[in-house]
């Protein structure tokens, strides 16, 4: 029914995709809107999409979220920041099942510091799926727990069929990290909604210089750098004022600040900020201060951007492939570059050489769209589709080979344990006494265009044909 | 009256057309084997044997035997279910029996004034995710809201092709009532 409407002469193979990440709504981050955003663009091209994810309190079990996406929430326990614990094979009955009764294709798991995505990159490598994964972060190499992670991402990406990351710098430390062949690295940007983030020039203070700050207040994003720009440019010009969003550990060395340089009435500080008041901020702003440290794709400065603010930002990870050079002003990563490159803003905002911000924000909603990144996701799912899956005794030569020889003899064996387990588990509930989900998005998908009233209808009709 | 009956791996749904507002569907398990139930005695009582030869007591025979005979009891009384039936009154209302292999049967009837819909469902339970019917019954205080679901068939959890065909028969009647609410109650 859908399916004619949908298919205008376009030959596009329809994936069934499994994304699985232990992060996702209710909990809010950049992950859980990616993980969303992307579904949703997947879903309305076409595909058949469902999420797996931990319960979330009460929210367990099935359920359904705009557009038909279904949702898993399973039951396994919690163990550390929203993290599932992993033993390897507890998770497979249920993922086994899910993946067998969804008849998924494609598993697409996300983020690295999600113990479910990299369980299910395992169980689907031993039920001979193909697997996607998504990198959202950069790490270091030098600490103790960079080591053991970067060994436990090598294990797990050194048979995953293609990878993603966010930016050409995540792409350049993921492939270091985890030993990759860099071919089967994809670069697939965030994006932002554009209708979100627009400007409001009536909103700002035409009398004074406001620069924007919003970021968590942490050691990573820079914060003692902000510290140190403060007073030294509050004397210079008397009418600037910082406004600064966000929460963290960090706030303590603002607030010393502000006190011993008397600031309270031009540093206001407002505390954790909701994802839809963020933009209420930055339209009260002229300019946009970035003070990272490291960054693998900086959304801040693109939502930035998009309300109409000329950004300044330090020189680091992947931030200067976000924006284009007219638009963000780069410095290194030290107080005084910070400050000059300010400077620089506040001249060329007082001689009106910025653009406006209408303009910045035309330029900008083009960059970045879900749109986007969904078409170049789908061509990765369409490369992947036609690569073949390899089989057991691959991979467990390539898990010796690749990841050293404890490690990889190690996770060699609990290949193959998981592959008895499998085979168990088929035995004890075969493949054919597994009822086949009804779809709810995809080319047979139950799901009608407009929300509830119809949905039911849709179903019964399904149910009753 | 129709009857027809659909065998899908060991379950039977049998259907009984009463007439146009009334019907009666039962989901069958299969009988209990007398292969597994002499198997698992036989292995109950070859281990209390074993046991007996080591610590020469024969308070070990005769409790194996009581712990058969008692568990066999308690199985078949409260466990196993030889049938689960749902019979629908269009203007009566949803009754609910499942009768245990000892004769035993548990009834609830559900009034039509509360029942809201009946609907299939997915939830996790064990280690699957199953589909399940059940019946929503309406809050008395909010006729939009849902007080409380009723799953049907729990022990029996027939896969999902029985569960179209039981769902289709409620929704028959169930819009019977809809489009005529007064008719039958005059009769």
């Amino acid at each position: 029914m859908a399916a004619p409407a949908a298919a205008p002469a376009r030959r596009r193979r329809r994936h069934t995709v499994c994304m699985v990440s232990d992060f996702f709504y209710p909990n809010m981050g950049g992950v859980e809107s990616h993980v969303y955003q992307l579904s949703q663009c997947l879903v309305s091209r076409g595909h058949k999409v469902v999420v797996v994810t931990h319960a979330y309190g009460a929210r367990r079990g099935v359920r359904y979220v705009t557009r038909g996406l279904k949702v898993y929430y399973l039951p396994l326990r919690v163990m550390y920041n929203e993290s599932t614990a992993t033993t390897l094979f507890h998770s497979l009955p249920l993922l086994r099942y899910i993946f067998v009764r969804e008849r998924v294709a494609v598993v697409h798991a996300h983020s690295s510091f999600s113990a479910m995505a990299h369980d299910a990159l395992f169980h689907a490598k031993t039920m001979g799926l193909r697997t996607v994964f998504t990198d959202h972060s950069l790490f270091g190499f030098a600490d103790v727990s960079s080591v053991l992670t970067n060994k436990l991402l090598a294990v797990s990406l050194c048979d995953t069929n293609h990878i993603i990351c966010v930016s050409y710098t995540s792409k350049e430390n993921t492939v270091l990290r985890a030993a990759l062949d860099p071919r089967i690295v994809s670069v697939i940007p965030n994006a932002v909604d554009p209708t979100d983030f627009t400007p409001d020039p009536s909103r700002r203070d035409e009398s004074t210089v406001t620069v924007v700050v919003v970021s968590r207040l942490v050691y990573r994003k820079g914060i003692d750098l902000l510290g140190g720009i403060i007073p030294e440019l509050c004397q210079k010009y008397p009418d600037l004022h910082f406004l600064v969003g966000g929460e963290g550990p960090k706030r303590i060395v603002l607030e010393e600040v502000r006190e011993r340089y008397q600031l309270h009435d031009r540093v206001r500080l407002l505390g954790a900020l909701e994802h839809q008041d963020v933009r209420n901020v930055l339209v009260q702003g002229h300019i946009f201060l970035n003070t990272s440290l490291t960054e693998a794709f900086c959304m801040a400065i693109v939502e930035a951007a998009s309300c109409g603010l000329q950004v300044v930002s330090t020189r680091v990870g992947g931030i200067p492939e976000v924006l284009p050079e007219d638009l963000i002003i780069l410095c290194e990563p030290s107080v005084k570059s910070l400050c000059d490159g300010l400077e620089k803003a506040i001249a060329q905002l007082r001689s009106g050489t910025l653009p406006s911000p209408e303009t910045i924000h035309n330029k900008v909603k083009t960059f970045y769209t879900w749109r986007n990144v969904a078409e170049r996701t789908e061509k990765v799912y369409e490369k992947v589709a036609d690569e073949v899956v390899l089989s057991m005794s691959e991979r467990i030569n390539r898990l010796i080979s690749h990841c050293g020889p404890v490690t990889g003899f190690i996770f060699a064996f609990f290949a193959v344990l998981n592959f008895l387990f499998l085979l168990f588990l088929r035995w004890m509930t075969p493949d054919s006494s597994i009822d086949v989900a009804i779809d709810a998005t995809g080319p047979k998908g139950a799901w009608t265009k407009q929300c509830f009233p119809g949905k039911k209808e849709k179903v019964k009709e399904v149910l009753n044909s | 009256m129709a009857e027809n009956q659909r065998t899908g791996a060991p379950l039977a749904l049998r259907r009984r057309h009463h007439s146009a507002s009334c019907r009666e569907l039962a989901v069958r398990a299969p009988r209990l084997q007398l292969r597994a139930l002499s198997t698992l005695t036989s292995a109950v009582w070859l281990a209390a044997y074993g046991l007996f030869v080591l610590c020469e007591n024969s308070m070990v025979l005769s409790a194996a035997i009581f712990i058969t005979l008692i568990g066999l009891i308690v199985y078949l009384h409260f466990v196993k279910v030889d049938q689960e039936s749902l019979l629908i009154i269009g203007s009566l209302g949803i009754q609910v029996t499942s009768s245990y292999a000892s004769g035993k049967e548990s009834t609830t009837f559900i009034e039509m004034s509360q029942v809201k819909d009946v609907v299939i469902n997915e939830a996790i339970h064990m280690q699957k995710i199953i589909y399940y019917l059940c019946i929503l019954i309406r809050d008395p205080q909010d006729p939009q809201g849902v007080s409380e679901v009723v799953p049907l068939f729990q022990s029996s959890k027939p896969r999902l092709d029985c569960l179209i065909e039981v769902y289709k028969s409620c929704q028959e009647i169930l819009q019977q009532r809809e489009t005529a609410p007064q008719s039958s109650e005059i009769k």
